[in-house]
Order: C-alpha cells, then structure tokens, then sequence
C-alpha cells in the first residue's frame, strides 16, 4: 500500500487479488447479500484509491482494509434504510417466507441456511464484531481499533455476539416461532 | 473455579489468539463438570460452522470494474499529476523542531534577501507588466485546455481515456456555457463507460441550479441500467428536489430488474418529496 500511496497504482492490483475474496466473504455474511456485499467491496476499494495519501504504516493493511469496509458498510445500510435481509436465491428456497413458522418451512438438516438466517437476525453491531474476531488475520488490539474500542470490550462483545448468535441459532433449530433475535 | 467464571472464560478456550492463566483453570474445571463441557461444545460448533460457512464467489464484474476504476484513475493523475503529489502521512515534527524550524526560516529568509539584493537590480516598474503578461498568458492556457475538453467531448467515438479527458477538462469551467453543460449531459446519457457518466455527473452536480442541466438529468435517469450511476443520479435529483423525477423515482421503486439498494433509494428519495 505504500507503493500504492507513493504513486504505483498497479500495486493496488496485488493486494485487490490477495484480499477481495475475503473482505467479499466478510461483506456476505455482513449483508446477507451478495451483490450488495460485491458493490460495498468495490466501494471499498474505490475508497482506497481515493484515499491513498492518507494511509499509514501503522497496523496492517488489513486492519486499514476492514476500517474502510466498516464504514462502507455503514454508509450501504444507511442508503437502504433497512437492516440486511439474506435474499440469496438460495435462501428463499430454504425460507420461501420470511413470515413467522418460516424456520419450518428451513430443511432441518440444512445447518448452513440456519446459520445465515440467524446471522441475519443478529444486532449488526453483534455480527459485525463477531465476524471481525473469527477473522483470524485480525488481532484483537486491530479489533479493537477499528471498532473504536478497548481490546477487553472487542473480546467482551465477541463473546457475547457468539453467544447470542448461538442461541438464535438453537431456536430456529427447534423451530420457535417468534424468533427475531436482538434487534 | 465456579461453572458461571468458567463460562465466562470459555469464549478464551475458543480462540488461539487469546491466552490466559485463567484458561488452564477453566480447563481444570471442565474436566469434572458436564454442562460446562456441554457449554464449550456448543460455542465451539457454532464458530466451527460459522467459520465454514459455504460462500459464494464475486462474479467477474468486481474484478472488471476494479481494474477499470484503476485505469481511470491513472488517466486522471497523468492529466493533473499535482493530484496525486499530496503530503504522505501527517507531519509529527519532533518537539526540538518547533524551536528550532522558525529560527531557520527566518536565517533562510535574511540570507535569500541579501543574495537576492545582490544579484539582481530592483525592478518595480517591470513588475506590473510582467504581472499583467502572465495572467493574459493563464488566460490562454486556461482557455485553450477547455476547448481541448470540448473538442475531445464530442468525440464520443473516440477511446474512453480520451473521452474522460474531455469530462475533465470540462469541469475546469467555473461557468460553462450551455453548450459545455449539452457535452456532458450528453456523456452523461449516452457515455458506454460508466466511469465517465459518473465524472460527467459529478462535473453536473455543482451546477443543480440550472434547469438544463436538472432536465438532463432527469432524461439520463430512465436509460441507466448501472446501480452505481443509477445511485448517484437519484442523489442528485433527491438533493436538487426536483418534484419533476417523482414519476421516473416511482418507476424505479416499483422496477422488479432494478437492484433492490437502487429501488430503497428511490422510494427514500420520493419519501423525501
């Protein structure tokens, strides 16, 4: 990046390749949505170009990377004015109605589409936190730096957001019918 | 240790990263306890599937678009290269300099005057002239890169740096003319690079005030088909509140092909109205 920053922008090319797929993996499972999670990516991106001169060597480039994407993110929910539905095709075969007695409607034994489903119901500040700490590239000082908060608080919020994550997740297992988790 | 402590600290046995002297007493107590074990299993399961969890692959349009973005964006340095030759990083001068920098200023200052006394004769009279000349000169030059942007605008055949360079150099003007604006919302509406009707809508976006350019945009609104130029247009007709997009704002909340991020933002930007 700071070749990127000191004028080569074909270097920018190197880093798209070695981490859009997982800052795209990170945007799907945040969205729900594939093709918003691929317009937030690009913006991301979009955002580094513009940006460069304001990089430092501070951290690594993939605590500055999800910094942007956070608040890329932010500025995508704020535009669509609603909290991320999966609309995956996918999912609406699993979930043909996001309607209460919806989780029976899930194939039992689709672990994967529960998992989204209750991803989705999770507080965006609880997912968010969450899928920043299963990211194994990220130390929890970066976390926490990104997130604006202590390193104590980023693992406290993890924890919990893993917690509640679960416990949606269970409910829709054993197909509650009024589950909506924290939001 | 007591089951709600070793729950607390189960979170720990969970990630590498996090290392604790209290882990291995956790350890010890979820040696004798089942429903901690049971506790551990569950959390463990979770992050297992959640860490993989099947994701698809971003479609080739994110790689496209990356590159594309990239080209125009070196196109755009090489017109102003001064763009891109901005300071790298904040200046955190060390505390000795603060003392230390306006002493040397003014050292460099005197020694300038004196060097400059000596080696050249005063030349009040000829400065004025010389003032007048150059400006006349910045006249020139300025006008001469606008009617290069014009010339390069209408040729809307010709390659897409070309084309960009044009957009750029037409938002130079403070005041363009009619014609200058009929350029650009012509890229805009007709433009097969979406970048450039972007910079074309971007150059438009300061001057919202005028009807022409609203009526342009407003005719660009229905022929796009790019989310991101879909997105930025509605900003624009939202931020003008220009009640004459309310009908074109309907047909795209209610568009079943449009993407849903552009329908929500036509229905904002109605409810806005």
């Amino acid at each position: 990046m700071l070749a990127v920053r000191g004028g080569e922008l074909d270097a920018l090319g190197e880093l798209f390749e070695r981490h859009h797929g997982p800052l795209f993996g990170f945007l799907v499972k945040l969205t729900g949505h594939r093709e918003a999670a691929e317009d937030v990516a690009q913006t991301v991106f979009q955002r580094m170009l513009k940006y460069r001169h304001t990089y430092r060597d501070e951290g690594s480039f993939a605590a500055w990377m999800y910094h942007l994407a956070r608040r890329c993110a932010a500025d995508h929910f704020r535009k669509s004015n609603a909290a991320p539905h999966p609309t995956d095709p996918s999912d609406l075969q699993a979930h043909a109605d996001d309607a209460p007695h919806a989780a029976h409607q899930a194939t039992v034994g689709d672990d994967h589409a529960l998992l989204r489903t209750a991803l989705a119901r999770l507080d965006h500040g609880d997912r968010e936190v969450l899928l920043l700490a299963r990211f194994q590239e990220l130390s929890f000082a970066e976390i926490s730096g990104i997130l604006e908060c202590s390193v104590g608080a980023a693992k406290v919020r993890a924890h919990r957001a893993l917690r509640e994550l679960r416990a949606i997740y269970l409910r829709l297992q054993h197909g509650h019918p009024n589950v909506a988790g924290s939001e | 240790m007591t089951c709600q402590r070793t729950r607390d600290i189960l979170p720990d046995l969970l990630d590498e990263r996090s290392v604790s002297g209290a882990a291995s007493e956790a350890r010890a107590h979820l040696a004798g306890c089942v429903g901690c074990q049971r506790e551990l299993a569950g959390l463990t399961e979770t992050a297992t599937a959640l860490d993989t969890m099947p994701l698809p692959q971003p479609s080739p349009r994110l790689r496209q678009n990356f590159y594309a973005m990239v080209e125009a964006e070196k196109q755009a340095d090489a017109i102003n290269p001064l763009a891109s030759a901005r300071p790298q990083g904040p200046m955190r001068p060390a505390g000795w300099r603060w003392f230390f920098v306006p002493f040397a200023a003014c050292a460099l200052l005197a020694v300038g005057f004196f060097t400059g006394r000596q080696a050249t004769p005063v030349q009040v009279a000829d400065d004025t002239a010389t003032r007048t000349e150059l400006k006349k000169l910045q006249e020139q030059v300025n006008k001469m890169g606008r009617l290069v942007g014009y010339s390069l605008l209408q040729q809307q055949q010709g390659p897409a740096n070309d084309r960009l360079r044009g957009v750029l150099a037409s938002a130079q003007a403070e005041k363009p003319s009619d014609k200058v604006l009929d350029d650009l919302i012509s890229a805009l509406a007709f433009d097969p690079n979406a970048n450039i009707r972007l910079r074309a809508l971007e150059a438009l976006s300061s001057h919202a005030d005028r009807a022409l350019v609203r009526a342009g945009v407003l005719a660009a609104l229905p022929r796009e088909q790019n989310p991101l130029v879909q997105l930025e247009l509605i900003d624009f007709v939202a931020a003008a509140r220009d009640r004459a997009a309310a009908p074109a704002l309907e047909r795209l909340a209610q568009s079943e092909g449009a993407d849903r991020s552009v329908r929500d933002a036509a229905s904002l930007a109605l409810a806005r109205f």
